[in-house]
C-alpha cells in the first residue's frame, strides 16, 4: 500500500518540514485502517453474496452466478470490473455502463441492482475490486440457440423478437446506442422474460444537426452483426445500428446460427453485399461519401437476395418481410424499433406466445460461454478479430456451410 | 439511489465539524475546493456541466469524510478526473495534475504527495464508493435555460437577465445549495434574485395557466418564498464574506457606501418580500415586510449586496431607459475590478467571476496549512527566507477576475515576493 502514503503529509522536498504537525494527522497506519475500517453506507462488500460459476466474459470482465448468502435463494450475475491495465483509473467504458444502467428500468433490460466492492486490506494493496450486480437470468439466446433441444414455435419467435424491439424502442428513447447487439447480449430468464445486457459498448447519442455531425468511434459491435454504415466507417450513425443486429438475430432465431460470419471486416462487407445487393448510391444516397467506400473493394452487381435466400428457413412470409426491412442497407431507411413492433410479423396469427412453458422444459442453465461451440471459436475471440486483419479470406462457400 | 439533500442540522454535524473544523473553515474549504474545480476546468477547456458535476462530487465527498483526512485540493482533482469521463469529456489525470500544479502554490501541492497521479487514482476508488456511483448529476444550468425559453418580453433584457442567473448559478457551486435542493429549485430561486437585480421582471411566459400565479408555479411545485431567499441569500452571502473576510483587523476598515436612499437597495428589499408575486412593478412598495420576515443576518446580507452587485452584473450596462440598475459607478467607493475585467467577464459569462476584490490582506489570518489535514501553520522553517504567506484571499485578486491567468491559490507567493521587495526597498 505504498501509494497511501502519499496521502500522507509529506516532509517537504525542499525545505524539509519538520514533523511538529503530524500529530495531529493521520499516520500511515491510521490511514489504512481508516479506508479498511471506513464503512461505506452506500457501496456493500461482494462477500454478501457467494460465487457459484463463472458464467461469461463481459466486455470489460469476467461475469459469474453468485449466491445472495442472507436469502440463500436469490442469485445474481456479478460482472468483475476489470482494473488491470488501466492508466486512468476506473474505465470510463464501465462508467458509462453504471450510467447508462441506472437510468434504463425497463423489462426488457438488464436490471443492476447495486455495485459491490471486495473489503480494501493489506493483501489486495487497499485496492478494492468492483463488481456490476445484476438480477440473474437463466439463459442467453446464443446458448439457447446453441442447443438444438430447443426447438421455438413461430409465436414464440415473436415473442423474442417482440421483447427485443421492446426493449430496443425503450433505449433508443432514451437516447441511448446499445453497439453490442449479438445473441449472447440478449439474455432470457426462466420465465420467457428477455433482458437485454451488456452495455459495456453502449452509449448516449445526440441527434446530429447539420453542421455539427458526431464523431463516435466505428470499432464497436462485434464483426458478425456489425452494419454496413460502421464497416464503411460511418461516425455519425445512430439507432439504426442496433437494428441491423436485430435483424441479424432474427434470422439466426431459424438459422440457430449467425448469418453472415466473416473473419475480416472486407469479408463481412462481401458477405453482406451477396446477401442485401451491391452498396450504390441508387439504394442507398450517401454511401459513395462514406470514408471506405472508395478504398474497400466491393462485389458489383450483386442482387438483393434476403427474401429468396431466408425463405427457406423463415417460411413465414411476414416474417421475411421484416428482415427484409431490418437488413436494409441504407440506415435511413432501416425500420426503426417503433415500426417493426406495428409490422404484420406481430399481429398476424400465430401471435406471440408465452416462452415460459416451452422453457420450464429446460432446467439446465444455457450461456454461450458454457455452450459447445456452436460455429468457429471467433465469437469468443471477437477482440482479436478486431486486430487481426491479415486472416486469409475465405470465399463464400462459408455462407452454405453455416446455413 | 441515496439522498443527496440534507437539512441545515446535518450541515452543521459533517464529518469535518465533528472532527474539529469549524463551521466557517469549512464553507471556506469547499468554496476553495469549488472553485479549485472551476479554475482548473477552464483553464483545461471543460465544460460548465463537467465541472458542476465535479463540484457536487465535492460537496459529496465532504457529507462522509472530514476535511482533515482528505486535502481539498487532491479530492478537487480527482471529482473533476471522474466527472471529466462521467460527462464524456476526459482529461489524463496526468494533464489535470499539470494544471492543478500551475495553480497551486507550492504549500498545497505538497498535499498531493511524492506521486500525485497515484494519489488521485486511490483517492477515484474511494469518491466512487462514497458517492455509491451515482454518477449522473444535473445541474441548474440546464433548467435555467429551458425556463428562460418559455419567458415573454424584452429580448435583450431578458438575455441579461439570464446571463446574470447563469452567473449566480456559477457562484452558487461555491455554497452548499446542491446539497440541500434539487437544481430545479436553484434555478428558480437565481433566476428569481437575477429577475429582481436587472429589473426584469417575468409577466408573461409561454404556457401560463389560469392558476399560475408566478411563472415558477408551472415548473415546480410547492417551493415556498422562504426556500428561494435562502437559496439566494447563500449565494450573496458569497459577496458578503467576501468583505468580511478581506477586512483583516489590521487592513483599513472598508466602509461600504450607504446604500440607504439607493435604488439598488430598494430593489433588493422587494426580493426579501415574503409574497411578492411575479408582477410586482414597485418593489418600493414592499420594501417594509423585510423587516417583519427577515432576521437580522438577512438585511446584513441584503445590505452587502450594494457591494456583490457589480459583480453580478459587470458585464451588464445599464439599461437606456434609465432605471437604475446598479453600476460599478453606482457603487462608489466599493473596491471593483478594473473595467477591462470587466469587458473578460462579459465575454466570458460561463466563467466564474471573481467577487469583488478584497483589499489587500496585509496581515495573515491563519497561515497556510501546508497540507489540509491539519490547520496548523506550516513549521518556521519553511519561511526563514520569505515573509509568512498571507490568508488565502477569498477570491482572485483584481488582477485576476474573471478567470485571468494568475490564480488566487498563487496569491499567497505573489504577495510574499512583494512584501519581499518591500522590505528589501
Amino acid at each position: 500500500m505504498a501509494h497511501m502514503s502519499h496521502m500522507l503529509p509529506q516532509a517537504s522536498t525542499t525545505s524539509g518540514v519538520s514533523s511538529g504537525s503530524s500529530s495531529r494527522t493521520m499516520s500511515l497506519m491510521e490511514k489504512q485502517k481508516y479506508i479498511e475500517d471506513y464503512d461505506f453506507p452506500y457501496c456493500d462488500e461482494s462477500s454478501k453474496y457467494e460465487k457459484v460459476a463463472k458464467i461469461g466474459q463481459g466486455t470489460f470482465g469476467e461475469v459469474f452466478k453468485a449466491r445472495e448468502k442472507k436469502s440463500n435463494k436469490k442469485f445474481v450475475a456479478m460482472k468483475k470490473v476489470l482494473m488491470d491495465n488501466e492508466k486512468e483509473g476506473f474505465p470510463i467504458t464501465a462508467l458509462r455502463e453504471i450510467r447508462i444502467l441506472q437510468l434504463l428500468k425497463h423489462e426488457n433490460v438488464v436490471n443492476l441492482i447495486e455495485i459491490c466492492r471486495t473489503k480494501a486490506t493489506v493483501h489486495n494493496g487497499y485496492r478494492s475490486t468492483f463488481y456490476l450486480v445484476f438480477d440473474f437470468c437463466e439463459h442467453d439466446l446464443a446458448g439457447l440457440l446453441s442447443n438444438m433441444n430447443v426447438k421455438f414455435s413461430l409465436g414464440e419467435i415473436k415473442k423474442v423478437m417482440q421483447q427485443l424491439l421492446n426493449g430496443l424502442y425503450y433505449i433508443h428513447s432514451n437516447k441511448i446506442l446499445h453497439r453490442d447487439m449479438k445473441a449472447a447480449n440478449v439474455l432470457i430468464t426462466k420465465h420467457g422474460i428477455l433482458k437485454l445486457a451488456d452495455f459495456g459498448l453502449a452509449r448516449a447519442f445526440s441527434i446530429p444537426k447539420n453542421d455539427c455531425k458526431n464523431r463516435y468511434t466505428n470499432r464497436v459491435v462485434t464483426l458478425w452483426y456489425r452494419p454496413p454504415e460502421l464497416l464503411l466507417g460511418d461516425r455519425n450513425y445512430g439507432p439504426p445500428v442496433d437494428m441491423w443486429g436485430a435483424g441479424c438475430i432474427m434470422a439466426e432465431m431459424w438459422t440457430r446460427s449467425p448469418i453472415m460470419q466473416g473473419n475480416t471486416e472486407q469479408q463481412q462487407l462481401t458477405f453482406i453485399s451477396q446477401l442485401c445487393g451491391s452498396f450504390t448510391p441508387d439504394v442507398w444516397p450517401g454511401v459513395e461519401e462514406l470514408e471506405l467506400y472508395k478504398s474497400i473493394e466491393l462485389p458489383k452487381n450483386q442482387k438483393r437476395r434476403v427474401k429468396e435466400r431466408l425463405r427457406p428457413y423463415v417460411k413465414d412470409p411476414t416474417g421475411c418481410d421484416l428482415l427484409d426491412k431490418l437488413l436494409t442497407l441504407d440506415p435511413k431507411k432501416r425500420i426503426d424499433a417503433d415500426t417493426a413492433l406495428n409490422h404484420d410479423f406481430f399481429w398476424t396469427d400465430p401471435m406471440p406466445s408465452d416462452l415460459s412453458k416451452m422453457l420450464s422444459q429446460h432446467l439446465q442453465s444455457m450461456f454461450e460461454y458454457l455452450a459447445q461451440p456452436r460455429r468457429s471459436n471467433q465469437m469468443r475471440n471477437y477482440h482479436q478479430q478486431l486486430t487481426t486483419m491479415n486472416q486469409k479470406p475465405q470465399d463464400n462457400s462459408m455462407i452454405d456451410r453455416v446455413w | 439511489m441515496p439522498c443527496w439533500y440534507y437539512d441545515k442540522k446535518e450541515l452543521r454535524e459533517t464529518p469535518s465539524i465533528l472532527d474539529g473544523v469549524t463551521y466557517e473553515t469549512e464553507r471556506r474549504y469547499r468554496k476553495e475546493g469549488a472553485r479549485f474545480i472551476m479554475e482548473c476546468g477552464t483553464k483545461m477547456g471543460l465544460g460548465h456541466n463537467t465541472m458542476a458535476t465535479g463540484v457536487v462530487y465535492f460537496h459529496r465527498f465532504y457529507m462522509f469524510h472530514s476535511f482533515k483526512s482528505f486535502p481539498r485540493y487532491v479530492t478537487a482533482c480527482c471529482c473533476l478526473f471522474l466527472a471529466g469521463k462521467v460527462e464524456e469529456t476526459p482529461k489524463k489525470c496526468r494533464d489535470i495534475i499539470k494544471t492543478a500544479r500551475g495553480i497551486l502554490n507550492d504549500n498545497y501541492f505538497y498535499s498531493f504527495g511524492d506521486d500525485p497521479k497515484e494519489e488521485v487514482m486511490t483517492l477515484e476508488r474511494i469518491l466512487l464508493q462514497t458517492i455509491k456511483f451515482d454518477l449522473q448529476v444535473e445541474h441548474p444550468y440546464t433548467f435555467l435555460l429551458k425556463y428562460a425559453k418559455c419567458f415573454k418580453g424584452d429580448q435583450p433584457k431578458l438575455q441579461k437577465m439570464v446571463q446574470m442567473a447563469w452567473n449566480f448559478v456559477n457562484d452558487s457551486l461555491s455554497t452548499v445549495v446542491c446539497l440541500q435542493w434539487e437544481p430545479e429549485i436553484i434555478a428558480v430561486a437565481l433566476i428569481h434574485l437575477a429577475s429582481k437585480l436587472s429589473k426584469f421582471t417575468v409577466l408573461d411566459w409561454l404556457g401560463r395557466q389560469p392558476q399560475h400565479q408566478r411563472w415558477w408555479d408551472m415548473f415546480v411545485s410547492n417551493v415556498t418564498m422562504e426556500i428561494l431567499e435562502d437559496i439566494c441569500h447563500q449565494v450573496l452571502d458569497l459577496y458578503q464574506s467576501t468583505q468580511k473576510e478581506g477586512q483583516e483587523p489590521n487592513s483599513p476598515p472598508q466602509k461600504p457606501p450607504s446604500r440607504a436612499d439607493s435604488p439598488t437597495t430598494t430593489n433588493i428589499k422587494s426580493l426579501a418580500s415574503g409574497d411578492c408575486p411575479a408582477a410586482t412593478a414597485q418593489p418600493s412598495g414592499n420594501g417594509g415586510i423585510i423587516g417583519i420576515n427577515a432576521e437580522l443576518n438577512n438585511i446584513q446580507t441584503i445590505k452587502s449586496l450594494a457591494q456583490a452587485v457589480p459583480v453580478a452584473v459587470v458585464s451588464i450596462p445599464p439599461p437606456s431607459d434609465g432605471l437604475p440598475l446598479p453600476t460599478p459607478s453606482a457603487v462608489g467607493g466599493a473596491p471593483l475590478p478594473p473595467p477591462s475585467n470587466l469587458n473578460s467577464n462579459a465575454a466570458n459569462y460561463h466563467m466564474y467571476h471573481a467577487p469583488p476584490p478584497p483589499p489587500p490582506p496585509v496581515v495573515p489570518m491563519p497561515p497556510y496549512a501546508a497540507n489540509a489535514w491539519t490547520q496548523q501553520p506550516p513549521p518556521p522553517t519553511h519561511y526563514t527566507t520569505t515573509a509568512p504567506p498571507p490568508p488565502m484571499p477569498p477570491n482572485m485578486g483584481p488582477g485576476s477576475a474573471g478567470g485571468g491567468p494568475t490564480g488566487y491559490y498563487n496569491a499567497g507567493r505573489q504577495q510574499q515576493q512583494q512584501q519581499q521587495q518591500q522590505r528589501y526597498q
